[in-house]
């Protein structure tokens, strides 16, 4: 097992209460909770896990990047897919939300300013708001975010990348053309690069394996390129070993504390194309 | 009201310091646990299965929840013994809780060259053979077959004076004859039950959820009354010390094991829903004996309790 192993040192369990939900178009939701610790502590790319439910179904909690983080409260971005994400976008303001984190390594961050290129895909939106904030404080003047999605109602919205960093361009295609550029984002990906960006990707993994496969290709490669995956997960801090994910050069690193952050490099995209659609289950 | 002592000697010089242990393949080797809650709490960490080599476990996806439960194939992925006796033994003398290693093997050799090497190792409180692991081929063969188990067990006996557990299989036919032949070739105690056997089916997809078999090991509340069940079966067929395991999510639970003639317990699946759980049910548990006015969690089985339950205890359970 290679690559940096989160910390798990800031992570605690913490009592916390939805204070917003709104929902966007397309059916994502920003549900957005107090939660001091986390909304202290987390870092861009690490996740929380979530449960706002007692009993026993669904039993185990679910992982969510945190989005953004103001004073004391937190924001995740989702939609609902199965039994616990139904619960968690029917959640109203006073409801009680108890969160474990941050878990996961995050995103790296160089100390120098560099060129930053954020490839988003759908939902993959997630860990990137927050990305673009610690990025504008280091003083990276040149943040690009490609966002792409099927439809225009699928585009996580451009203001919400930003949050008033005005000086970060958001570029967006659709697969339909009913916003934005007609195409896949990853066709920008190449003319967004040099050799002085810092690349971080986030969405589904063929669009993950497509940036991947571009990049391999670049006369002139990025510094450095980073993808965030996801697994279906037990435990979200290293002990039931089930989030496996398929590394390059064979085994298998654990999404949750060897990721969900990887160097494009470190990922078998094959073996994890060639996975079960275990995520709809 | 005095404070109940809550030891409970397991046997050949294992004495927990209270009954509630996390269970095998729930808490990994300790480390990353440490860093969420204080386990030198706990009666015992019991560590993931350990092979005698590294095992790199079966492709994902590896769980997959179900209605009360989860699914886990995760194969025995583990660094192997060397590495857990020299580079993790070392730490755990340095821990307040006692550290039991789950060892896990294919045939009779590998259990015993997993032993040797375990044995030149300090820090280890003992040993839980995992002769029930589902998830490995032929890693039921022992746990099914009583005259197998008490072959196992007997040369796993002569190798080593440290305390031997044994974690028996819910999925064979007769568990009380597995137990006993385990008594009888030396087992110092057992550990009842390991998961069950279950299958996710996606409908989406007309195939099981978990690739290979399609089958994993079923763990979480859903299993408690089965194991439960298994439990008091045990009890009655041998006299060494039981560890009652599956479903643990409170107190409660808990209690209800030692009520089936469990001598102490393991929290297992409630650690993933959440970290803090075996603590919160050894706080319970102390919370239950204490107003009951027990001097001794033994006390706290069926016939020495009054017909009405004392305050603190509930009659019945809904789970």
């Amino acid at each position: 097992m290679s690559g940096p192993v989160s910390d798990l040192g800031r992570a605690r369990d913490e009592s916390g209460e939805v204070v917003a939900v709104e929902g966007l178009d397309g059916g994502m939701v920003e549900i957005t909770a107090r939660l001091p610790h986390l909304a202290a502590t987390a870092r861009p790319g690490e996740f929380a896990q979530l449960r706002a439910w007692g009993g026993v179904d669904p039993l185990l909690r679910r992982p969510f990047s945190v989005a953004w983080t103001a004073g004391e409260l937190c924001s995740f971005v989702l939609e609902a897919v199965g039994a616990g994400t139904r619960l968690l976008v029917g959640l109203r303001p006073g409801d009680p939300l108890q969160a474990l984190g941050p878990l996961g390594n995050g995103f790296p961050l160089d100390p120098v300013p560099v060129r930053a290129v954020i490839v988003s895909g759908g939902l993959g939106c997630a860990p990137f708001p927050l990305l673009v904030r610690e990025l504008r404080r280091r003083g990276c003047a040149d943040v690009i975010v490609l966002s792409g999605a099927a439809t225009a109602s699928r585009l996580y919205p451009a203001a919400r990348f930003r949050r008033g960093e005005d000086s970060v361009r958001v570029v967006e295609t659709t697969d339909d053309g009913s916003r934005g550029r007609r195409g896949l984002v990853t066709e920008l990906v190449a003319d967004a690069c040099d050799e002085t960006a810092a690349v971080y990707a986030c969405g589904p993994n063929p669009m993950l394996a497509a940036v991947a496969r571009t990049l391999q290709r670049l006369a002139r490669p990025p510094r450095r390129a980073h993808v965030s995956l996801e697994a279906p997960m037990g435990c979200g801090f290293g002990t039931c070993l089930g989030c496996a994910l398929p590394a390059s050069g064979g085994g298998w690193f654990l999404c949750c504390r060897q990721g969900p952050v990887r160097e494009v490099s470190e990922v078998d995209w094959p073996g994890l194309l060639a996975l079960p659609p275990a995520h709809v289950a | 009201m005095t404070a109940p002592d809550l030891r409970v000697d397991l046997g050949r010089g294992l004495i927990l310091p209270n009954p509630v242990g996390l269970a095998s393949g729930t808490a990994g080797y300790g480390f990353e646990l440490r860093q969420l809650i204080d386990v030198d709490r706990l009666g015992a960490l019991f560590t993931k299965g350990t092979t005698l080599h590294p095992r790199d476990g079966n492709p994902p996806p590896r769980v997959a929840e179900v209605r009360g439960g989860m699914l886990n194939a995760i194969g025995l992925q583990n660094p192997g013994v060397e590495h857990v006796a020299s580079a993790y033994a070392p730490e755990f003398s340095r821990w307040g809780v006692p550290v039991v290693v789950n060892v896990a093997g294919g045939n009779v050799e590998d259990y015993l060259q997993c032993l040797d090497r375990l044995e030149r190792a300090e820090g280890l409180a003992g040993y839980e053979l995992n002769i029930s692991c589902p998830n490995i081929a032929n890693g039921l063969d022992f746990g099914r077959d009583p005259a197998a188990a008490g072959r196992l067990v007997a040369a796993a006996r002569s190798r080593t004076g440290r305390h031997l557990m044994v974690k028996l299989s819910p999925n064979v036919t007769d568990i009380a004859a597995v137990a006993r032949a385990v008594e009888e070739a030396g087992a110092d105690s057992v550990s009842a039950v390991n998961t069950y056997v279950g299958m996710k089916i996606h409908r989406g997809i007309r195939a099981p959820v978990l690739p290979g078999r399609g089958t994993g090991g079923l763990s979480g509340p859903v299993i408690k009354t089965l194991a439960l069940a298994a439990v008091a079966e045990v009890r009655r067929a041998v006299r060494i010390p039981v560890v009652g395991v599956g479903g643990i999510m409170d107190a409660g639970d808990a209690l209800e094991f030692l009520i089936a003639g469990a001598d102490a317990i393991q929290v297992g699946t409630a650690t993933f829903v959440n970290p803090t759980a075996s603590l919160e049910v050894l706080d319970g548990l102390t919370e239950i004996a204490t107003r009951a006015g027990v001097r001794r969690l033994r006390e706290l089985r069926g016939p020495a309790l009054p017909a009405m339950p004392p305050a603190g205890i509930e009659p019945a359970s809904t789970g």
